[in-house]
């Protein structure tokens, strides 16, 4: 009982020293902001939303007080116990928090000067526009129920009753879908896979058609990173060589379409299709020289060298003695796009049609190399480079094939980026394109051709939904990132290996993954 | 006939003569071994002969031809296989992956077969799967081919590593302590098992071993190494009575 309010109280403190820290960031501010939109709220004019902020309140002393409930379940009263400990130290801190910022406003100490969100404004808007006291009281009240709730809460949810009739629904809804004579049918047919496959397809080419233009431009650059993690994943996740400088095949292969398809700096100009042709070989030819010096690099000291092999490319890109060949820091203008049978292909629509048939292709050659000899000889490089030698591959010429490869697809990338913005410039080839196209490779799981898509959607598709978080975008953005590599370390979607790897101890996951791995051999 | 010769081989560390002046001749179809304390210089010497290690001096032949300067997968593609001492799979890929990574010498589809996903390379696989299939169930491993080579117990990680020796299609087989940390049935189970590769393969074996048992009931011929120098050679029962051999393994006064 003892270790159970200990447990419980400092369950509280921890969730109230985090709300503590957000409300002095002013994230409640523009949270609450949000949710009262979101349920229709009172909305003030004067303080803004406190409905909103009644509701965060809330939620978070739900979650708290069930969270602190769960070490102990055996009884109601200790649930209770365990909900008001975490609940009153919470909503102590908070209040203290709360009296104090009020406190000192009304001392006329600008807050403003040390936390940039914490205005007259947002300090009355704490307080629900009410006096210092009333205002405290009513969220150390909120806090205090809505925590003993949860607690209660925890102890009525125990042994997932709730979850498990759910769960028991779901499985006799799903074997009535199964009797339907379509879906059945569907299942029993030896061609079904190809039938979904086309579906699928369907889906991909015809959803262009139903978006804006702005949507159709946010695709575009998720479509783009898209193809570099396919590339990226075949040299890091197939064969285990971490490249950090891989923005610079990008630059080359969109400096080689911009500079052979605009009037300057350089004054030659070729038809757009046979410049796409050259970037994916220039850029693959980058992926060898820059292969060849670190033939005999491992792990973090191929890193390093790879950092710097795209920093080279950048500063080159940048550099005065450049700028009459690269156009220097103004980057190059007027590129132009590619036309088929005549017309021209300008729209973001058909840039985005052009993107996915590039997706698409890269796709089904990263499929047959991953099953042919070439992937496994990657895979086992990965795996002990030693050994794979002593196996009978050849390593150097496997690493270069890797490097040329993953070339390949991000100057693919890079000449559909510059073709599509009609221009290219040094900034888009900093060292944070490399950076993104890593996380999005292990956010989405390493190695898996689905994951790399997924991942793309979440690192760059995501910060635009969260637009509407204005300032805090990104902090949250990050948050997201770090709270999900906790949870799910092997990525969002990994390949039926990795999962199996990180989770060996679960016993039904194992043989579930081996007949997947087992279809693809 | 000798199918692979060393000829006065010798390999320093520093200041360390790891293998010694070291001439031996294993014949085409034998069962050869290697025997001596530990750091004696027998896995360097495996080393040397798969080149990993370039040797300081001497010539390595395999069936008359120098390997001197040859990189590993080169020495591999002659048809030499190794196991090592300590067990290394590629432990994230599956039995029966690890299988076709042996097979990799002897297929030929390159990349852009790959890519192009043609008729050939299809074929080429549909084949290498049946006989990496086939040697799966030759070690006794059938039906685990799609198991992490992880998640096999010691004793089938030990066999699956010889059958991806044996998918290179070798003519010798270097096997270092094959019954390491077995016991006394399952090394017996091993040791049918070589003579099995010999006499239904045709492939001949050289072998590292510590199991005295092991060693006297298998090999035709056994060469002794002490300090990297070759200090005894011959068949069994005379490498048995020779007393500089028991004095190494024993220690001086022992005779």
């Amino acid at each position: 009982m003892k270790e159970n309010i200990k447990q419980a109280s400092r369950n509280g403190a921890l969730v109230g020293v985090i709300l503590g820290f957000v409300i002095l960031f002013g994230l409640t501010t523009t949270l609450s902001e949000i949710l009262g939109d979101l349920f229709r709220l009172n909305s003030n004019s004067r303080t803004g939303n406190t409905g909103g902020l009644m509701l965060i309140f809330a939620i978070i002393a739900l979650w708290a007080g069930s969270k602190a409930a769960a070490f102990d379940k055996s009884s109601w009263k200790t649930t209770l116990i365990s909900g008001l400990m975490s609940g009153l130290a919470l909503s102590v801190i908070i209040s203290a928090l709360t009296l104090l910022i009020g406190t000192l406003d009304a001392a006329d100490v600008e807050m403003r000067d040390y936390l940039v969100q914490l205005n007259r404004q947002a300090i009355q808007f704490l307080l629900y526009g009410r006096s210092l006291w009333v205002g405290t009281l009513i969220t150390f009240g909120i806090l205090l129920v809505f925590s003993i709730g949860g607690g209660l809460l925890a102890f009525f949810l125990e042994d997932r009753k709730v979850g498990d009739l759910v769960y028991e629904k779901s499985l006799s809804l799903r074997d009535k879908v199964l009797e339907f004579t379509i879906i059945k049918s569907y299942q029993e047919n030896p061609r079904s896979k190809w039938i979904g496959y086309g579906i699928l397809l369907g889906i991909v080419f015809l959803f262009p058609l139903f978006l804006g233009r702005y949507w159709n431009y946010i695709m575009g650059t998720i479509g783009i990173y898209v193809l570099m993690g396919l590339g990226l994943n075949i040299v890091v996740g197939l064969a285990g060589l971490l490249d950090l400088g891989y923005v610079a095949f990008f630059a080359i292969g969109a400096y080689t379409a911009g500079l052979l398809t605009a009037p300057a700096p350089i004054p030659i100009q070729i038809g757009f299709w046979p410049v796409l042709i050259l970037s994916i070989v220039l850029a693959a030819f980058a992926g060898i020289l820059l292969g060849i010096p670190v033939l005999r690099m491992r792990g973090d000291y191929l890193a390093i060298v790879t950092l710097g092999f795209g920093e080279i490319i950048r500063v080159l890109i940048r550099s005065d003695m450049m700028t009459p060949y690269l156009g220097g820091p103004q980057g190059v203008r007027d590129i132009a796009g590619p036309s088929l049978f005549g017309l021209a292909l300008d729209s973001e629509r058909a840039y985005l049609y052009l993107i996915i048939f590039g997706i698409l292709l890269t796709i089904l050659f990263t499929n047959y190399l991953q099953n042919s000899r070439v992937g496994r000889a990657w895979m086992a490089m990965r795996e002990d480079e030693t050994v794979a030698q002593a196996m009978g591959i050849n390593t150097l010429y496997y690493k270069l094939l890797a490097f040329a490869t993953g070339a390949a697809f991000a100057g693919l990338g890079g000449a559909l980026f510059a073709a599509r913005n009609q221009y290219t410039g040094p900034a888009d080839h900093t060292l944070m394109v490399s950076i993104n196209v890593l996380c999005l490779l292990i956010v989405g799981g390493m190695g898996s051709v689905p994951g790399v898509i997924v991942g793309a959607f979440v690192l760059k598709g995501l910060p635009e939904i969260l637009r509407e978080l204005e300032l805090y975008r990104l902090l949250v953005f990050g948050g997201l990132l770090v709270v999900m590599m906790i949870i799910r370390p092997e990525g969002i979607w990994p390949a039926p290996r990795r999962m199996m790897e990180l989770h060996e101890d679960e016993g039904g996951g194992l043989t579930q993954a081996a007949s997947l791995v087992g279809d693809e051999g | 006939m000798s199918i692979l010769e060393t000829r006065n081989v010798t390999k320093t560390f520093g200041g360390l003569t790891a293998v010694d002046d070291v001439s031996v001749q294993i014949p085409e179809g034998s069962i050869y071994s290697i025997i001596g304390p530990n750091g004696a210089g027998k896995t360097t010497l495996f080393n040397c002969i798969t080149g990993f290690y370039p040797s300081d001096q001497g010539d390595i032949l395999f069936q008359d031809k120098s390997l001197i300067g040859y990189s590993p997968d080169r020495v591999t593609k002659q048809g030499i296989s190794r196991t090592y001492q300590n067990i290394r799979l590629f432990p994230a890929m599956t039995a029966l992956e690890n299988i076709l990574v042996g097979a990799h010498p002897r297929l030929k589809s390159s990349w852009l077969d790959a890519i192009l996903h043609t008729p050939r390379q299809r074929a080429e696989e549909k084949k290498a799967l049946e006989k990496a299939q086939e040697l799966l169930n030759f070690v006794g491993l059938k039906g685990k081919g799609d198991l992490l080579a992880r998640n096999l117990p010691y004793g089938e990680q030990r066999r699956l590593e010889m059958a991806r020796a044996l998918a290179n299609e070798p003519k010798i087989i270097l096997l270092d302590e094959p019954t390491a940390g077995m016991n006394p049935n399952e090394s017996r189970a091993m040791m049918r098992f070589i003579e099995n590769l010999r006499d239904e393969l045709g492939i001949t074996i050289l072998l590292i071993e510590h199991d005295m048992k092991v060693v006297m009931g298998i090999s035709e011929f056994i060469y002794v190494l002490d300090f990297g120098q070759l200090i005894a050679k011959g068949p069994p029962e005379e490498i048995q009575k020779n007393p500089q051999v028991i004095e190494s393994y024993l220690g001086r006064g022992a005779v």
